[in-house]
């Protein structure tokens, strides 16, 4: 028997409509997806098939041949597990229900399946959910770690699920699933700055050009003069100036490596004349100069 | 917000392929089949040294490049993607005394206070044109929310003429004009609007008129 069920994919950031169409017939038992499927949807099957198996319910080896339609895109993800598990529990006979062909035209299934039975999260839940809702569709079965995000969309029915029984049971209109409220997103909550522009001495014009750049969303290009940033912050600011002595300290620490290196390789005249410290700091500086002997002297 | 630290350090084809989705809003990448979409609304920030030694310009300092080296370093940044860029500004050193200064200055979220008032007037003002914010105007929408009076218009004809300004930036300081406005909550761009939109625009003219 062929059954089709609803699932969608994302090109980019923008949802499509994937009819999965499963057709169970007598014959060798097999179990092939086809459409253009990438290894994590061709993996599936060994998901769908344990997943029926441990949600107590016979599945017996059949003729299986699943199609991913628009059949020439690319398909991956593990989104369709729900679905194409859906569609096999309805071709196998498994799911009764005089409304199953409504039910079905209006119902979008998206979940990664465990094989336990459990649905998992997937990605890109929201971008789903907007194009589901401008084709139409009324109702979507997701994952219950998805319907935060999808409940902040209006005007379609979020429907969040733990387990493939939950669905077997919805469908055959013995249990009811929970509709997830609308919940509106806060944009406006007040957020603790690390650093404050009240700890910016001076830099007035630049604080000025940065607010009129943030008030209308214009790009802005700072010249800055070298030795800027060490002045930049005041010396309140602890973070800042903390990074910076960092970048110093590492600094040091190169230099020292590198006088380090040479005094093994060959131990120069001014290191013999000058105590051990000065030597460290003649050598990382002048290193550079060292065969002409001459330069070094007068420097040194 | 996209902060690009040391601009003139990136890949250069890195930036220049920036150009598009500054002005498109969108980036498409195109592979074996398909074309995909993204879009790409977003703020660039970015900080760089006038020069490799980076005092050209100073005042407190004399620069030690030589005059191949800044133009080198300085045409990095090409010029379509400076056009692309509203506002220029200097950043010059702090003085001690300044730093001494106990005075308490604006924090954080006063700033933000009365960026949200100017961001809330131009959601309200474009409400029927879907868009956001005075940088995303297009030619048209500026002749009817960008009017100018008489004597501003005269500010923007005089440095027009001094400083030698491209047709691109002129649309650009009108946006920045605009956008001042707004902080002002002033319903008509006034000259001293202009005026300091002017000033955001003419530092390209001293470090990169020289190629």
């Amino acid at each position: 028997m062929l059954a089709i069920t609803k699932s969608m994919a994302l090109q980019g950031l923008e949802g499509y409509l994937v009819a999965i169409q499963v057709d169970i017939s007598n014959g060798m038992p097999d179990f092939q997806i086809v459409g253009l499927p990438d290894v994590s949807v061709k993996e599936s099957r060994e998901r769908v098939k344990t997943a029926i198996r441990n949600s107590n319910i016979e599945f017996l080896s059949r003729r299986i041949v699943v199609n991913l339609s628009p059949a020439n895109t690319k398909k991956e993800g593990s989104m369709f597990d729900l679905a194409i598990a859906v569609g096999i529990l309805i071709a196998d006979r498994n799911i009764k229900n005089s409304n199953l062909e409504k039910i079905l035209e209006e119902t979008i299934f998206i979940g990664e399946l465990s094989l336990n039975g459990n649905i998992e999260k997937t990605k890109g839940i929201l971008p789903i959910c907007i194009e589901a809702k401008k084709l139409g569709i009324k109702r979507i079965i997701l994952p219950k770690q998805n319907a935060k995000e999808a409940s902040i969309l209006k005007g379609i029915d979020i429907l969040p699920v733990n387990t493939l029984k939950e669905v077997i049971s919805y469908l055959n209109g013995k249990k009811k699933i929970l509709k997830q409220e609308n919940t509106d997103v806060n944009l406006n909550h007040d957020v603790e700055y690390e650093f404050d522009f009240s700890e910016v001495k001076g830099q007035q014009s630049v604080k000025r050009a940065l607010e009129v750049a943030a008030a209308g969303g214009h790009n802005c290009l700072l010249i800055r003069f070298s030795r800027f940033r060490k002045n930049y912050v005041s010396k309140e600011s602890t973070n800042y100036f903390a990074r910076y002595e960092i970048r110093r300290s590492i600094g040091n620490y190169k230099n020292l490596q590198y006088t380090w290196i040479n005094r093994t390789r060959k131990t120069t005249y001014y290191q013999k004349t000058f105590s051990k410290s000065t030597s460290y700091y003649y050598t990382s500086i002048f290193s550079g100069r060292r065969k002409n002997s001459k330069a070094t002297e007068r420097l040194v | 917000m996209l902060f690009l630290d040391e601009l003139p350090e990136f890949n250069q084809n890195a930036l220049e392929s920036l150009r598009v989705p500054l002005e498109d809003r969108k980036v498409s990448i195109s592979r074996l089949n398909t074309t995909v979409t993204y879009p790409s609304e977003f703020m660039l920030i970015a900080s760089m040294n006038p020069c490799p030694c980076g005092y050209y310009g100073s005042q407190e300092k004399r620069c030690s490049c030589k005059s191949e080296q800044i133009k080198k370093y300085v045409n990095r940044i090409s010029g379509p993607l400076l056009d692309r860029i509203d506002i220029h500004i200097e950043v010059n050193q702090v003085k001690y005394s300044q730093l001494e200064r106990k005075e308490k200055t604006e924090t954080s979220q006063e700033v933000k206070n009365r960026v949200n008032q100017a961001r809330k007037i131009q959601l309200e003002r474009y409400q029927e044109y879907r868009i956001f914010s005075n940088s995303e105007l297009n030619p048209k929408l500026m002749e009817s929310f960008c009017k100018l009076n008489s004597k501003s218009k005269k500010i923007l004809e005089i440095a027009f003429d001094k400083l030698g300004l491209s047709a691109r930036a002129y649309n650009r300081i009108l946006k920045v004009a605009r956008t001042i406005a707004d902080l002002d909550a002033c319903a008509k761009i006034q000259e001293n609007h202009v005026a300091e939109a002017i000033q955001y625009r003419s530092l390209d003219r001293k470090y990169w008129n020289n190629r």
